[in-house]
């Protein structure tokens, strides 16, 4: 992972992202293999002054009282409570108890908890998970001002739209093992679902759609073209065979 | 000191606390005090109330080590508590030695209001050997609460902690001196009663307090059961799931 950069976990649920983000935080031992974060060995004490977590499956004391949670977690480097209760819209609720806190308000208090310490790098494990469309690209803000404030974000996630809208790079999991890399595109374009669109050109070549994005091949074989991409291809191919006066069927 | 005064707060707000350490023992010693004729020769040449006043204060010792402790420290681990302090600032060994504390701070408070109300109502005998009673009360204190440590450390969840600590706690309130005194027991229930650490908790505080005892053997057992205990919520603190 490179410092800066949104990086992307993806895969469907067993995959092992959260197995492998549990290693990399120092929850697990690792089974082989050599991790380090921010170059030293996960569980390194001076590691937690500089990671921030979000965890999937992690709770606070249903008693713990907002406030008190946050002074609890603060470390000598924490940023100012008050206006983080602010940012998040738990000011109002900075007396309640974690328990009787609505799932929506549980996700920004785990949020505030793992950007209090100013963290180098910060994990976000399924964050979006149980929110509503409204508060997920709330979410997404967020996480795109917590890499513009130069942290490094990795971020676990099923949703490929999620990975495709903030990841600069990713990587997607299949049963532990590491099955495609790269950008957002270039995994959509070597692995999204194939689309082949066959018509009769109306005197296009092969040349006319070579700049469409997406587009994997062409061939042309007994008068009739033959274009093989991604699903995205499919629009931008037709773009180019509306504007060039033809209707595709 | 903070995860320790946060801790203690959050203890302090779970029901089975109150009900466990301070309501249950009051009002047994209050009842128990009263069954027995005060010239009952079946313990040890004490009167009876003062007998149990001093056992009492292991029942108030076992019921945080062996509920109050367990339960508290099982749910945070099955709600995913635990999980989320190994990830903050605080050291693996932070979260177990608070809640060593705040037990002995909970013992404190639950033995004062014991002495309060024994006090109030039989009077205190005289504690005839007092480094030797203030050292087997902190050592037995220090041994049971470990044992509830490592016992919420290495249960599933609450449920269990549950399950356990009061399938624990009964035999061994009624076994150790907070039921009938020793000579009322049939050899074999003096037999194991022998082998409940709880027992030589409360013998290593009773005996040196009403002079009726050398209590050298329960320290050895309560600074064995000390150090295993301890041991072993260091370890359970610093294992990683594979």
């Amino acid at each position: 992972m490179s410092e800066g950069e949104i990086f992307g976990i993806l895969g469907s649920n067993g995959a092992g992202k959260t197995t492998t983000v549990e290693c990399l935080q120092g929850l697990r031992s690792s089974d082989a293999g050599l991790l380090r974060v921010l170059g030293r060995p996960p569980g390194d004490g001076a590691l937690r002054q500089l990671v921030g977590s979000q965890l999937q499956d992690a709770a606070l004391p249903e008693r713990i009282r907002v406030k008190e949670a946050l002074d609890l977690f603060a470390g000598p480097n924490a940023v100012d409570r008050s206006e983080l209760m602010e940012a998040w819209g738990l000011s109002n609720h900075r007396k309640k108890a974690f328990g009787d806190l609505s799932g929506g308000l549980r996700q920004r208090l785990f949020i505030a908890l793992a950007l209090l310490n100013r963290p180098e790098v910060v994990f976000f494990d399924e964050i979006t998970q149980g929110l509503d469309p409204v508060a997920r690209r709330e979410v997404w803000d967020v996480i795109r001002e917590v890499q513009h404030q130069g942290a490094t974000v990795v971020l676990v996630t099923h949703f490929m739209e999620e990975a495709q809208v903030l990841c600069d790079r990713l990587v997607v999991f299949d049963q532990g093992s590491i099955v495609a890399a790269g950008t957002p595109d270039q995994i959509i374009d070597a692995h999204g679902d194939r689309s082949v669109i066959d018509f009769t050109p109306t005197g296009q070549t092969a040349a006319s759609f070579d700049s469409c994005r997406g587009v994997r091949s062409i061939e042309v074989h007994d008068g009739r073209m033959v274009i093989e991409g991604s699903a995205q291809m499919v629009a931008y191919v037709c773009c180019a065979l509306v504007a060039d006066g033809t209707s595709p069927t | 000191m903070r995860l320790v005064q946060t801790e203690l707060k959050l203890v302090m707000r779970e029901p089975v606390v109150l009900t466990f350490v301070f309501a249950f023992p009051v009002i047994t010693v209050l009842v128990l005090g009263n069954v027995f004729d005060a010239d009952d020769t079946a313990f040890e040449g004490v009167v009876p109330a003062q007998w149990y006043v001093a056992a009492y204060i292991g029942v108030v010792i076992a019921a945080i080590g062996l509920i109050m402790l367990p339960v508290h420290i099982a749910g945070y681990r099955h709600q995913g508590v635990t999980r989320r302090f190994r990830v903050s600032l605080f050291p693996h060994w932070a979260l177990p030695l608070a809640h060593v504390i705040i037990g002995m701070v909970v013992a404190v408070l639950g033995i004062a209001v014991l002495l309060i109300a024994g006090g109030v109502a039989y009077g205190l005998p005289a504690i005839e050997d007092v480094p030797t009673t203030i050292a087997g009360l902190l050592l037995g204190t220090l041994a049971i609460i470990s044992v509830g440590v490592a016992l919420g450390s290495a249960l599933p969840n609450a449920r269990s902690a549950q399950g356990l600590g009061l399938m624990l706690f009964l035999p061994f309130f009624l076994l150790s001196g907070g039921g009938p005194p020793p000579e009322a027991m049939g050899d074999g229930m003096q037999t194991i009663s022998n082998w409940i650490p709880l027992t030589h908790v409360i013998r290593a505080v009773q005996e040196p307090w009403l002079d009726i005892g050398d209590p050298g053997n329960h320290f050895v057992v309560v600074i064995g059961i000390l150090v295993a205990a301890t041991a072993a919520w260091l370890w359970l603190a610093f294992r990683t799931e594979s």
